[in-house]
């Protein structure tokens, strides 16, 4: 809007593109919206020119008014007043009606492209990127950066207006003329050191905000523990205290933004009172009538409040590119996973593997060092070992979410860059450790990805999970709405849909990361029964937790920063006495029975 | 009905009262508790667009001067004149301004406060129903947005107000007649106002909807990319936004351009020609001079800037209207539980019962189905049951959050709607399964309920939750602030935090919902340590995860679909329960035989 308070954030940005580019980048999405753009832009110059032309032709008719009545049209002179000043608005319409288009088609242009870019990178990308920051990139950035030509359109405006009236009131008398723009410096003058001002009380305020905000927060959410303990009281003092905090900072910052206008106002006011001065005098020598100088107080209002968008209008235009490098970030980031050919494998056995593989996610810090292992089709793996280990790292490769290093990964034989990656991916199924589900029923979730098939084949499919228990003890059955993110659900119901999901997917390799949040027993057996159904008859990879799952593997893997220390079968190993048993120590004995009914003979 | 009206659980001495009838009187009552700035902020607007206004005659005679030029001494006079009076419009507008800036974030306070009192009032119950992030959006987002509708709201107003009632009221000075073509346009000017907000409210509501659901999507695709990879779904996805983004496009565009046909602006216009054809009639009956037409114009001139204005207005101020709206149904919200301080006190035993309790939430949907069980002093009862079985539901009518709707819980005998609430609840402790823990101390959080306790008596409690020797590995021990600016806790670190503050409680009936996760064996040892302490000498509703309580438990319970379907120990529910066997069918115990008595 060109307002004079805006753009106070444009500080401090880092740019890595220059401004030339992205203004030329950005035109080059305007081209395909060149016909509109110029009629905005004519239409921009039009308006100007009848706004301008409005007080002109009062000034012209006051005169003539006065001087020459006899030839005065009053009819005439009001036609043409009202007509100039509907031209004026049917320009402006236009001109609205356009640019509210090809704004809107750009950024949905620039929002397309950047869900596009965003939908094809790989993990890597995703670990720079949060996913709050990408959706604020796609939605609200790809917004301002449009709304740039916007505004440099409005700018443009105003300022041809200016422009325009002050070379017209050239002609009628210099004098005059220069005492008129002798305002300017000073009214920009102040607008600038208003910013300044203002951008400091800001910065503090919105700091103090922020700390006082959290404040309230958390004593409005401590209420709750307040009432348990009978502390209202206390919890009520300290509220007073901080919500009196926010009310002085506020009245600061209000003050000195409310200040701003009754300033500008009494800075115009003199500039006005300095025209009638000079403009009497000079109108007394009869150089001047009086329609000029009536002009010249017009222009006087007219004149000084685009001068004030001056001085906004680079922040903005800063905070404006800011954004479109923000976008370009996403659409230009390199992809790091990249195959090499697209062969599609058919039906896949599963067998994996791992030949001298190195892998890191961030250069120096090796997380897999020359690693060799194979997975044998049809396997129940199981991986253990510390935090950073690597298990996690060798789920993600085998998914070909992140690249390796060096070395080779097959499938079936096949070098896995030589794969197609979508056929591929269809292949392998994954249930994370906080399952993501998508807002709608169970049965769309279950359902995801195979929309040939039939309600009744997926509810069967569902059933096959533990039984089908589950689904009678979601609220709606299947039809459950889970809201977003699967929040209606709980964790453990989330892990069911997930494993009814991977079992309709009917994958030829599984990848389980273990939860490790608590669930309700009731539904934990419920899930390691839907696990049995799935592990069978596919090579499955997991990483374990749960005790069961590593009795019932047919080998386990023990791994600790990236090599690996010991394998076999959970027997064997607990014999061995060797890390595995220490691992076993820390972080399963708690799971078995003898623990559980050693609590009870406890002291 | 006004706060005191309302049955309350926490009173302030010296709080005020406001009228909470509408948004809108509600908002003036507020309001007129600082009159004062309301009256200097209409002084200071009346004052700056009567001299704005008025400037605009002086001007008019300036030009008469010119005309029929006088003395230097007149040129003199009219130009200080209407500078001075130009500038006496800039101060108007200062006092204005301060003022409505003072009203506006006295309003912020103040009804900040207010429902904060309300809130301390209102019951546990209201609490638990509530969720937090709703009741911090009202006394967030809600209480600033009336500050905006203040200010600038109440300024837009007075400036569109004022702006046309002032100048109006001046040209009737220069002469009535010329009211003709002001008033007509007015009148015109409401209707097209009225019009053009029908068309365009709903538009942006819809174009902010829709925003909003394009945004979802968005952060769901992201948030879920590793699902969407692996089925290979990225083009349904991309799909998927694109037609969100596309309605949002259209939206976007039909807003702009209804916002390019904006009316009031051409009928200005027009009645700007009037004006001067008007003007012109007078001034050729004689009854005008020129000065007195360049008047006129300069006047209605000044009407421009309230058209131009009454464009933000309205929906800041309708803005404000649903904020205030939101806050008063917050407040309005009925206490349920009264503080019943003639009831009956006294040390609670621990004997607890349920006798065919039935309770929900809502009138439609019964969570509790008839229940009936007892405990005894100092047991231990387990729940077990799935999300939503209604295990939380059960605990919580122990202490009164909710009463039930059929049937009776009874404390040592006596049902707890006729203990003294007080009494009732100083002796129960809650520990939920998100321990919330002041942004202070970890010694004062563990004191929380006994402010006066010392730290020999806070040690110990943290000694007997396992919690000492954690606290004390921090750098500054006992006193290590927590929160953002201090340390980070782990789920079990929490739990053990809130088992401390309730051993120094020392309550008689301890209900908790241990919903940790396991991690490692050692921590698991230490929690399973503390958590035997908290059960000695004292009744505990245990809502658990953890097979190693359950199994040991005094009493298991069962829930399923709200029912009762299982009550006893391990060793007979292995017996008689499908349900509970089903738990411990996957260890490699040889169950005992199912007996026919079952479900």
């Amino acid at each position: 809007m060109g307002f004079i308070m805006d753009g106070l954030d444009a500080e401090g940005y880092d740019r890595e593109y220059s401004d030339g580019e992205l203004v030329r980048r950005i035109i080059s999405y305007f081209k395909p919206e060149r016909l509109r753009i110029s009629l905005v832009s004519l239409a921009v110059v039009l308006n100007a020119g009848m706004d301008t032309a409005l007080p002109i032709a009062i000034s012209y008719y006051l005169d003539r008014l006065q001087q020459s009545p006899e030839t005065f049209s009053a009819v005439q002179a009001t036609f043409v007043l009202a007509f100039i000043a509907s031209l004026s608005w049917v320009f402006n319409f236009v001109r609205q009606w356009l640019s509210a288009t090809s704004v809107g088609n750009v950024t949905l242009t620039l929002r397309e492209e950047a869900m596009n870019a965003v939908t094809e990178r790989d993990m890597s990308f995703y670990d720079k990127y949060p996913s709050g920051k990408v959706v604020s990139r796609v939605s609200s950035d790809t917004q301002a950066f449009s709304e740039v030509v916007r505004l440099a359109i409005n700018l443009f405006s105003q300022l041809l207006i200016v422009v325009l009236l002050v070379a017209y009131l050239f002609t009628v008398n210099v004098q005059l003329t220069f005492v008129l723009l002798a305002i300017s410096p000073f009214i920009i003058f102040t607008a600038m050191q208003f910013r300044t001002i203002a951008r400091k009380t800001v910065t503090n305020s919105r700091r103090i905000m922020a700390t006082v905000n959290s404040h309230v927060q958390e004593s409005v959410s401590g209420i709750g523990v307040a009432k348990t303990f009978r502390r209202e009281q206390m919890i009520y003092d300290e509220f007073k205290e901080v919500n009196n905090k926010a009310y002085s900072i506020n009245l600061l910052t209000g003050y000195t933004f409310g200040s701003i206008f009754p300033i500008l106002i009494t800075i115009a006011g003199l500039g006005t009172g300095a025209i009638v001065w000079f403009g009497v005098n000079i109108a007394q020598d009869s150089i001047l009538t009086a329609g000029e100088w009536f002009l010249f107080i017009q222009g006087m209002q007219m004149f000084w409040f685009p001068l004030t968008s001056i001085s906004s209008f680079w922040s903005q235009f800063q905070l404006g590119l800011a954004a479109g490098e923000r976008v370009f970030a996403l659409i230009d980031a390199e992809p790091v996973v990249i195959q090499v050919d697209d062969k599609q494998l058919g039906d896949i056995r599963g067998e994996i593997s791992f030949e001298n593989v190195n892998f890191h996610y961030v250069e120096g810090e090796p997380v897999l060092d020359d690693f060799t292992l194979t997975i044998n089709a049809g396997e129940t793996l199981a991986l253990v070992g510390h935090t950073g280990s690597g298990k996690s790292s060798i789920t993600k490769l085998i998914t070909r979410f992140y690249e390796f290093q060096g070395g080779t990964i097959r499938i079936d034989g096949v070098d896995i860059r030589e794969l197609d990656l979508h056929s591929y991916r269809t292949k392998v199924g994954v249930v994370t450790q906080t399952p993501f589900l998508f807002d709608g029923s169970v049965l769309d979730n279950v359902r995801y990805g195979k929309y040939d098939e039939s309600d009744e084949t997926v509810i069967e499919v569902a059933k096959q999970v533990g039984g089908g228990d589950w689904i009678d003890y979601l609220s709606d059955g299947i039809s459950t709405e889970v809201g977003e993110r699967g929040n209606n659900l709980s964790m453990g119901q989330k892990q069911l849909v997930a494993l009814a999901r991977v079992l309709m997917q009917d994958p030829a390799i599984f990848i389980l990361d273990e939860a490790t949040a608590s669930v309700d027993p009731l539904t934990e057996a419920l899930i390691q029964e839907g696990l049995d159904t799935i592990l069978q008859g596919r090579t499955s990879i997991v990483v374990a937790h749960r005790l069961s799952t590593i009795k019932n593997a047919d080998r386990i893997i023990v791994l600790d920063h990236g090599r690996i220390l010991e394998e076999g079968s959970h027997d064997a190993l607990i014999a061995k006495g060797g890390h595995y048993a220490d691992l076993y120590n820390t972080y399963f004995r708690h799971q078995s029975l003898d623990y559980i009914e050693g609590v009870g003979a406890a002291d | 009905m006004a706060v005191n009206q309302q049955r309350s659980e926490f009173r302030v001495a010296d709080a005020k009262q406001y009228n909470q009838r509408s948004p809108l009187i509600w908002m003036l009552s507020h309001a007129w508790e600082h009159k004062l700035f309301l009256f200097t902020a209409l002084v200071g607007y009346l004052i700056g667009y009567s001299a704005f206004s008025y400037a605009r005659i002086l001007i008019g005679e300036a030009a008469d001067i010119i005309l029929n030029p006088t003395t230097q001494d007149a040129v003199i006079r009219i130009s200080v004149m209407i500078t001075g009076v130009l500038v006496l419009d800039g101060i108007g507008s200062l006092l204005g301004s301060m003022s409505t800036e003072t009203l506006a974030n006295r309003l912020e306070r103040d009804s900040r406060h207010e429902l904060y009192i309300s809130l301390l009032g209102k019951s546990q119950t209201f609490h638990d129903q509530q969720r937090v992030g709703d009741i911090m959006a009202r006394a967030t987002d809600d209480v600033r947005q009336l500050n905006f509708t203040i200010s600038p709201g109440i300024i837009f107003l007075f400036d569109m107000v004022l702006g046309f009632a002032v100048p109006i009221i001046f040209i009737a000075t220069v002469n009535w007649q010329l009211l003709l073509v002001p008033f007509l346009f007015l009148l015109v000017y409401i209707l097209m106002v009225r019009e053009y907000n029908t068309r365009l409210s709903p538009v942006i509501d819809e174009q902010r909807n829709q925003y909003g659901v394009m945004n979802a999507g968005l952060e769901e695709s992201i948030s879920g990319i590793e699902i969407v990879k692996v089925a290979a779904q990225e083009a349904f996805e991309r799909f998927k936004f694109g037609k969100n983004a596309k309605k949002y496009r259209d939206l976007f565009v039909k807003q702009g351009q209804i916002e390019a046909g904006y009316l009031p602006f051409l009928a200005y216009g027009i009645a700007f020609g009037l004006m001067f054809l008007h003007s012109y009639y007078l001034y050729s009956q004689g009854i005008l001079d020129l000065a007195g037409v360049i008047a006129i114009m300069g006047l209605m001139g000044i009407l421009r800037f309230p058209v131009f204005i009454s464009l933000f207005s309205l929906s800041l101020l309708q803005m404000g209207r649903a904020s205030a709206g939101r806050i008063l149904k917050l407040m309005e919200d009925e206490s349920d539980i009264d503080e019943n301080t003639a009831g009956h006190s006294g040390t609670i035993e621990g004997a607890i019962t349920f006798e065919n309790v039935s309770f929900g939430y809502t009138d439609e949907h019964t969570i509790i189905k008839n229940i009936s069980f007892e405990v005894k002093s100092g047991d231990t009862v387990a729940i077990v049951g799935q999300t939503g079985s209604g295990k939380s539901t059960l605990t919580q009518l122990v202490g009164r959050t909710y009463d039930v709707d059929e049937g009776r819980v009874l404390v040592d005998g006596v049902d707890v709607r006729e203990w003294q609430l007080d009494s009732l609840r100083s002796q129960i402790a809650k520990i939920e399964q998100d321990v919330f823990l002041f942004s202070r101390s970890v010694a004062e959080n563990i004191a929380f309920g006994v402010p006066d306790a010392g730290q020999e008596a806070i040690e110990h409690a943290a000694k007997e939750a396992q919690a000492h020797d954690f606290i004390t590995g921090f750098q500054d021990g006992y006193d290590s602030e927590i929160g953002e600016r201090g340390v980070t806790l782990s789920g079990g670190q929490r739990q053990r935090l809130a088992l401390a503050r309730a051993f120094l409680k020392n309550p008689r009936i301890l209900i908790m919902d241990d919903s940790t996760s396991a991690i490692d064996s050692a921590t698991e040892d230490e929690i399973q340590k503390a958590m035997r302490r908290a059960q000695e000498g004292r009744t505990v509703l245990l809502i658990t995860h953890r097979l190693s309580q359950i199994r040991w438990a005094d009493v298991i319970l069962v829930i399923d679909h709200g029912e009762l379907v299982a009550q006893g120990k391990h060793e007979d529910l292995l017996r008689t329960s499908q349900h509970y066997r089903r738990i411990f069918a996957r260890y490699e115990t040889d169950l005992p035989e199912l007996e026919a008595a079952g479900d």
